[in-house]
Protein backbone atom coordinates (compact mmCIF):
# COMPACT_ATOMS: atom_id res chain seq x y z
CA UNK A 1 0.00 0.00 0.00
CA UNK A 2 1.26 3.42 -0.93
CA UNK A 3 1.94 5.99 1.72
CA UNK A 4 -0.69 8.34 0.34
CA UNK A 5 -3.37 5.64 0.56
CA UNK A 6 -2.42 4.87 4.12
CA UNK A 7 -2.59 8.54 4.96
CA UNK A 8 -6.09 8.90 3.47
CA UNK A 9 -7.24 5.82 5.33
CA UNK A 10 -5.90 7.06 8.62
CA UNK A 11 -7.41 10.50 8.12
CA UNK A 12 -10.82 9.11 7.20
CA UNK A 13 -11.04 6.92 10.29
CA UNK A 14 -9.74 9.64 12.56
CA UNK A 15 -12.16 12.30 11.47
CA UNK A 16 -15.42 11.29 9.81
CA UNK A 17 -17.51 14.26 8.77
CA UNK A 18 -21.24 13.78 8.99
CA UNK A 19 -24.18 15.48 7.38
CA UNK A 20 -27.58 15.51 9.01
CA UNK A 21 -30.69 15.12 6.93
CA UNK A 22 -34.24 15.29 8.20
CA UNK A 23 -36.38 13.25 5.85
CA UNK A 24 -39.63 13.95 7.69
CA UNK A 25 -38.82 13.32 11.35
CA UNK A 26 -40.75 14.71 14.29
CA UNK A 27 -37.59 16.56 15.41
CA UNK A 28 -36.91 14.38 18.45
CA UNK A 29 -34.02 12.57 16.71
CA UNK A 30 -32.60 15.90 15.54
CA UNK A 31 -32.62 17.23 19.09
CA UNK A 32 -30.77 14.12 20.29
CA UNK A 33 -28.17 14.50 17.53
CA UNK A 34 -27.64 18.12 18.50
CA UNK A 35 -27.30 17.02 22.12
CA UNK A 36 -24.64 14.54 21.01
CA UNK A 37 -22.71 17.35 19.33
CA UNK A 38 -22.71 19.57 22.43
CA UNK A 39 -19.84 19.47 24.98
CA UNK A 40 -21.68 17.20 27.41
CA UNK A 41 -21.46 14.20 25.10
CA UNK A 42 -18.85 15.72 22.81
CA UNK A 43 -18.53 13.63 19.67
CA UNK A 44 -15.73 15.87 18.50
CA UNK A 45 -13.31 13.76 20.56
CA UNK A 46 -13.80 11.12 17.83
CA UNK A 47 -13.12 13.80 15.23
CA UNK A 48 -16.77 13.88 14.19
CA UNK A 49 -17.82 17.17 12.68
CA UNK A 50 -21.26 18.10 11.41
CA UNK A 51 -20.90 19.68 7.99
CA UNK A 52 -23.33 21.74 5.98
CA UNK A 53 -22.66 20.24 2.58
CA UNK A 54 -23.01 16.61 1.46
CA UNK A 55 -19.96 17.10 -0.77
CA UNK A 56 -17.79 17.38 2.34
CA UNK A 57 -19.31 14.48 4.27
CA UNK A 58 -18.43 10.81 4.76
CA UNK A 59 -21.48 9.75 6.77
CA UNK A 60 -25.09 10.66 6.05
CA UNK A 61 -27.33 10.65 9.12
CA UNK A 62 -30.98 10.38 8.19
CA UNK A 63 -33.65 11.03 10.80
CA UNK A 64 -37.24 10.01 10.45
CA UNK A 65 -39.44 8.20 7.96
CA UNK A 66 -38.99 9.26 4.35
CA UNK A 67 -41.90 11.30 3.07
CA UNK A 68 -42.77 11.29 -0.61
CA UNK A 69 -41.66 14.89 -0.85
CA UNK A 70 -38.27 14.23 0.70
CA UNK A 71 -37.52 10.94 -1.07
CA UNK A 72 -36.11 12.56 -4.20
CA UNK A 73 -34.13 15.10 -2.18
CA UNK A 74 -32.64 12.36 0.00
CA UNK A 75 -31.60 10.46 -3.10
CA UNK A 76 -29.98 13.60 -4.54
CA UNK A 77 -28.09 14.34 -1.32
CA UNK A 78 -26.84 10.75 -1.22
CA UNK A 79 -25.65 10.94 -4.81
CA UNK A 80 -23.73 14.14 -4.14
CA UNK A 81 -21.58 12.53 -1.44
CA UNK A 82 -18.08 11.38 -2.43
CA UNK A 83 -17.21 7.68 -2.17
CA UNK A 84 -16.83 5.88 0.18
CA UNK A 85 -20.13 6.95 1.71
CA UNK A 86 -22.01 5.53 4.68
CA UNK A 87 -25.57 5.98 5.85
CA UNK A 88 -26.89 5.82 9.42
CA UNK A 89 -30.67 5.54 9.81
CA UNK A 90 -31.89 7.01 13.07
CA UNK A 91 -34.60 5.61 15.29
CA UNK A 92 -37.61 3.40 14.72
CA UNK A 93 -38.87 5.62 11.90
CA UNK A 94 -35.60 5.46 10.01
CA UNK A 95 -35.56 1.67 10.24
CA UNK A 96 -39.12 0.88 9.19
CA UNK A 97 -41.32 3.97 9.23
CA UNK A 98 -42.19 3.54 12.91
CA UNK A 99 -45.58 4.92 13.85
CA UNK A 100 -45.86 6.47 10.39
CA UNK A 101 -45.49 3.16 8.55
CA UNK A 102 -48.02 2.72 5.76
CA UNK A 103 -49.36 6.27 5.77
CA UNK A 104 -50.31 7.82 2.47
CA UNK A 105 -47.50 10.31 2.44
CA UNK A 106 -44.50 8.23 3.55
CA UNK A 107 -42.47 5.55 1.78
CA UNK A 108 -41.48 3.99 5.15
CA UNK A 109 -37.84 3.32 6.03
CA UNK A 110 -34.71 5.00 4.77
CA UNK A 111 -33.54 1.75 3.14
CA UNK A 112 -36.31 2.07 0.56
CA UNK A 113 -34.46 5.03 -0.93
CA UNK A 114 -30.74 4.70 -0.10
CA UNK A 115 -28.67 1.72 1.13
CA UNK A 116 -28.28 1.88 4.93
CA UNK A 117 -25.16 0.69 6.76
CA UNK A 118 -26.05 1.21 10.42
CA UNK A 119 -29.44 1.31 12.10
CA UNK A 120 -29.88 2.94 15.51
CA UNK A 121 -32.75 1.68 17.66
CA UNK A 122 -34.82 3.94 19.87
CA UNK A 123 -37.50 6.55 19.67
CA UNK A 124 -35.53 8.78 19.86
CA UNK A 125 -32.12 7.16 20.41
CA UNK A 126 -30.09 8.61 23.27
CA UNK A 127 -26.94 10.57 22.41
CA UNK A 128 -24.85 7.68 23.81
CA UNK A 129 -26.48 5.36 21.29
CA UNK A 130 -25.80 7.80 18.48
CA UNK A 131 -22.12 7.93 19.46
CA UNK A 132 -22.10 4.13 19.59
CA UNK A 133 -23.62 4.01 16.10
CA UNK A 134 -21.00 6.34 14.66
CA UNK A 135 -18.20 4.36 16.28
CA UNK A 136 -19.66 1.15 14.86
CA UNK A 137 -19.85 2.83 11.49
CA UNK A 138 -16.15 3.63 11.80
CA UNK A 139 -15.42 -0.04 12.58
CA UNK A 140 -17.43 -1.01 9.53
CA UNK A 141 -15.44 1.49 7.46
CA UNK A 142 -12.21 -0.04 8.69
CA UNK A 143 -13.34 -3.56 7.79
CA UNK A 144 -14.49 -2.37 4.39
CA UNK A 145 -11.12 -0.74 3.74
CA UNK A 146 -9.28 -3.92 4.66
CA UNK A 147 -11.47 -6.01 2.35
CA UNK A 148 -11.67 -3.50 -0.45
CA UNK A 149 -15.26 -2.30 -0.51
CA UNK A 150 -18.72 -3.19 0.72
CA UNK A 151 -19.14 -6.32 -1.39
CA UNK A 152 -17.88 -8.72 1.32
CA UNK A 153 -20.97 -7.91 3.38
CA UNK A 154 -23.37 -9.18 0.72
CA UNK A 155 -25.06 -12.36 1.89
CA UNK A 156 -25.81 -15.10 -0.55
CA UNK A 157 -29.27 -14.67 -1.97
CA UNK A 158 -29.65 -11.01 -1.05
CA UNK A 159 -28.32 -8.16 -3.08
CA UNK A 160 -28.05 -5.53 -0.40
CA UNK A 161 -24.90 -5.39 1.74
CA UNK A 162 -25.39 -6.72 5.26
CA UNK A 163 -25.90 -3.97 7.80
CA UNK A 164 -25.04 -3.34 11.39
CA UNK A 165 -27.67 -2.84 14.08
CA UNK A 166 -26.43 -0.62 16.85
CA UNK A 167 -28.09 -1.37 20.17
CA UNK A 168 -26.74 -0.11 23.42
CA UNK B 1 -59.92 48.21 26.53
CA UNK B 2 -62.04 45.14 26.73
CA UNK B 3 -65.18 44.71 24.73
CA UNK B 4 -68.12 42.63 25.86
CA UNK B 5 -68.63 39.35 24.03
CA UNK B 6 -71.45 38.79 21.60
CA UNK B 7 -74.63 37.18 22.84
CA UNK B 8 -77.00 34.91 20.96
CA UNK B 9 -79.59 37.66 20.56
CA UNK B 10 -77.25 40.03 18.79
CA UNK B 11 -75.92 37.37 16.46
CA UNK B 12 -79.45 36.20 15.65
CA UNK B 13 -80.43 39.74 14.79
CA UNK B 14 -77.54 40.14 12.39
CA UNK B 15 -77.23 36.65 10.96
CA UNK B 16 -80.71 35.17 11.39
CA UNK B 17 -81.58 35.38 7.71
CA UNK B 18 -78.68 33.08 6.75
CA UNK B 19 -79.93 30.10 8.73
CA UNK B 20 -80.35 28.63 12.19
CA UNK B 21 -78.29 30.40 14.86
CA UNK B 22 -77.45 28.42 17.98
CA UNK B 23 -75.18 28.77 20.95
CA UNK B 24 -72.94 25.70 20.90
CA UNK B 25 -71.35 26.59 24.22
CA UNK B 26 -70.33 29.69 26.03
CA UNK B 27 -68.62 32.20 23.74
CA UNK B 28 -69.19 30.04 20.66
CA UNK B 29 -72.11 30.66 18.31
CA UNK B 30 -72.84 28.69 15.15
CA UNK B 31 -74.73 29.79 12.07
CA UNK B 32 -75.90 27.01 9.75
CA UNK B 33 -75.63 28.68 6.37
CA UNK B 34 -75.61 27.28 2.85
CA UNK B 35 -72.83 27.31 0.33
CA UNK B 36 -74.43 29.96 -1.88
CA UNK B 37 -74.73 32.38 1.02
CA UNK B 38 -71.42 31.88 2.83
CA UNK B 39 -69.82 34.92 1.21
CA UNK B 40 -72.77 37.15 2.13
CA UNK B 41 -72.76 35.76 5.66
CA UNK B 42 -69.07 36.54 6.08
CA UNK B 43 -69.54 40.09 4.76
CA UNK B 44 -72.40 40.56 7.22
CA UNK B 45 -70.39 39.15 10.12
CA UNK B 46 -67.56 41.53 9.27
CA UNK B 47 -69.79 44.58 8.98
CA UNK B 48 -72.32 44.05 11.75
CA UNK B 49 -70.49 41.88 14.30
CA UNK B 50 -66.91 43.06 13.86
CA UNK B 51 -65.70 39.55 12.97
CA UNK B 52 -62.63 40.55 10.99
CA UNK B 53 -60.33 37.71 12.01
CA UNK B 54 -60.44 34.16 10.66
CA UNK B 55 -59.16 31.68 13.24
CA UNK B 56 -59.41 28.64 11.05
CA UNK B 57 -61.47 27.06 8.32
CA UNK B 58 -62.24 23.46 9.14
CA UNK B 59 -63.42 20.84 6.71
CA UNK B 60 -65.17 17.72 8.00
CA UNK B 61 -66.01 14.65 5.97
CA UNK B 62 -69.07 13.21 7.68
CA UNK B 63 -69.33 10.33 5.23
CA UNK B 64 -72.37 11.84 3.52
CA UNK B 65 -71.42 15.47 2.96
CA UNK B 66 -68.40 17.71 3.33
CA UNK B 67 -68.89 20.38 5.98
CA UNK B 68 -67.01 23.66 5.99
CA UNK B 69 -66.72 25.61 9.24
CA UNK B 70 -65.47 29.17 9.02
CA UNK B 71 -64.42 30.14 12.54
CA UNK B 72 -64.41 33.93 12.79
CA UNK B 73 -63.71 36.22 15.69
CA UNK B 74 -62.83 39.83 16.43
CA UNK B 75 -62.04 42.20 19.28
CA UNK B 76 -65.07 40.86 21.20
CA UNK B 77 -63.40 37.40 21.42
CA UNK B 78 -66.59 35.48 20.65
CA UNK B 79 -66.16 32.76 18.04
CA UNK B 80 -68.83 32.90 15.36
CA UNK B 81 -68.82 29.76 13.22
CA UNK B 82 -70.44 29.85 9.79
CA UNK B 83 -71.22 26.39 8.52
CA UNK B 84 -71.87 25.22 4.97
CA UNK B 85 -72.48 21.76 3.56
CA UNK B 86 -71.18 20.60 0.21
CA UNK B 87 -72.20 17.45 -1.67
CA UNK B 88 -69.30 15.04 -2.10
CA UNK B 89 -69.57 14.74 -5.89
CA UNK B 90 -69.85 18.49 -6.55
CA UNK B 91 -67.66 20.15 -3.94
CA UNK B 92 -67.42 23.70 -5.26
CA UNK B 93 -67.71 26.87 -3.19
CA UNK B 94 -66.86 30.53 -3.68
CA UNK B 95 -63.46 31.58 -2.34
CA UNK B 96 -63.31 34.18 0.43
CA UNK B 97 -59.64 35.05 0.04
CA UNK B 98 -60.53 38.64 -0.94
CA UNK B 99 -62.64 39.19 2.18
CA UNK B 100 -60.26 37.46 4.59
CA UNK B 101 -56.75 37.23 3.09
CA UNK B 102 -55.48 34.46 5.44
CA UNK B 103 -58.31 32.23 4.23
CA UNK B 104 -56.45 31.73 0.96
CA UNK B 105 -53.89 29.42 2.47
CA UNK B 106 -56.54 27.30 4.25
CA UNK B 107 -58.34 27.01 0.94
CA UNK B 108 -55.23 25.74 -0.78
CA UNK B 109 -54.82 23.11 1.93
CA UNK B 110 -58.43 21.95 1.69
CA UNK B 111 -58.19 21.82 -2.07
CA UNK B 112 -55.08 19.68 -1.72
CA UNK B 113 -56.29 17.19 0.89
CA UNK B 114 -60.10 17.17 0.60
CA UNK B 115 -60.64 18.11 -3.04
CA UNK B 116 -62.79 21.18 -2.58
CA UNK B 117 -62.69 23.64 -5.49
CA UNK B 118 -62.65 27.24 -4.31
CA UNK B 119 -63.92 29.25 -7.24
CA UNK B 120 -62.19 32.59 -7.66
CA UNK B 121 -59.05 31.58 -5.77
CA UNK B 122 -56.09 32.97 -7.76
CA UNK B 123 -53.57 30.25 -7.01
CA UNK B 124 -54.83 26.77 -6.06
CA UNK B 125 -51.45 25.07 -6.15
CA UNK B 126 -50.50 22.08 -4.00
CA UNK B 127 -49.32 23.08 -0.56
CA UNK B 128 -48.88 19.87 1.45
CA UNK B 129 -48.74 16.92 -0.93
CA UNK B 130 -45.74 16.26 -3.16
CA UNK B 131 -45.61 17.72 -6.66
CA UNK B 132 -45.97 14.36 -8.40
CA UNK B 133 -49.02 13.22 -6.41
CA UNK B 134 -51.69 12.04 -8.89
CA UNK B 135 -54.58 14.32 -9.75
CA UNK B 136 -58.03 13.87 -8.18
CA UNK B 137 -56.81 11.75 -5.27
CA UNK B 138 -57.79 13.30 -1.96
CA UNK B 139 -56.25 11.40 0.96
CA UNK B 140 -58.29 12.93 3.80
CA UNK B 141 -61.64 11.91 2.36
CA UNK B 142 -63.17 9.07 4.33
CA UNK B 143 -63.75 6.86 1.28
CA UNK B 144 -60.23 7.28 -0.11
CA UNK B 145 -58.06 4.19 -0.43
CA UNK B 146 -54.60 3.92 -1.83
CA UNK B 147 -54.56 2.26 -5.24
CA UNK B 148 -51.59 -0.16 -5.19
CA UNK B 149 -51.24 0.02 -8.99
CA UNK B 150 -50.74 3.79 -8.96
CA UNK B 151 -47.54 5.73 -8.37
CA UNK B 152 -47.97 8.32 -5.64
CA UNK B 153 -44.61 10.04 -5.88
CA UNK B 154 -41.25 9.61 -4.25
CA UNK B 155 -38.55 7.57 -5.95
CA UNK B 156 -39.57 4.88 -8.42
CA UNK B 157 -38.48 1.33 -7.61
CA UNK B 158 -36.36 0.98 -10.74
CA UNK B 159 -34.34 4.08 -9.80
CA UNK B 160 -33.10 2.79 -6.42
Amino acid sequence: MKLSERLVRWARLKSPWIILFNSGACNACDIEILAALTPRFDVERFGILAKGSPRHADILMVTGPVTRKQAKRLRMIYEQMPDPKYVIAMGACGASGGVFKGLYHVVDGVDKIVPVDVYVAGCPPRPDEIIDAVVRCLELMKKDMERGGKTWRIDEGTEEPRTEAATA
Amino acid sequence: MTQRGLDLERVTQAMGEFGLVEQVRQNRIRVASTRERVRDAIVRAKDRLGCDHVIQIACVDTGKVLELHYHLTGAHRTVVTIRAELPRDDSRIASVHDLLPPAGIYERQMHDLMGIRFEGHPDLRRIILNEDWPESEYPLRKDWKMDPTKFYGGVRKEAT
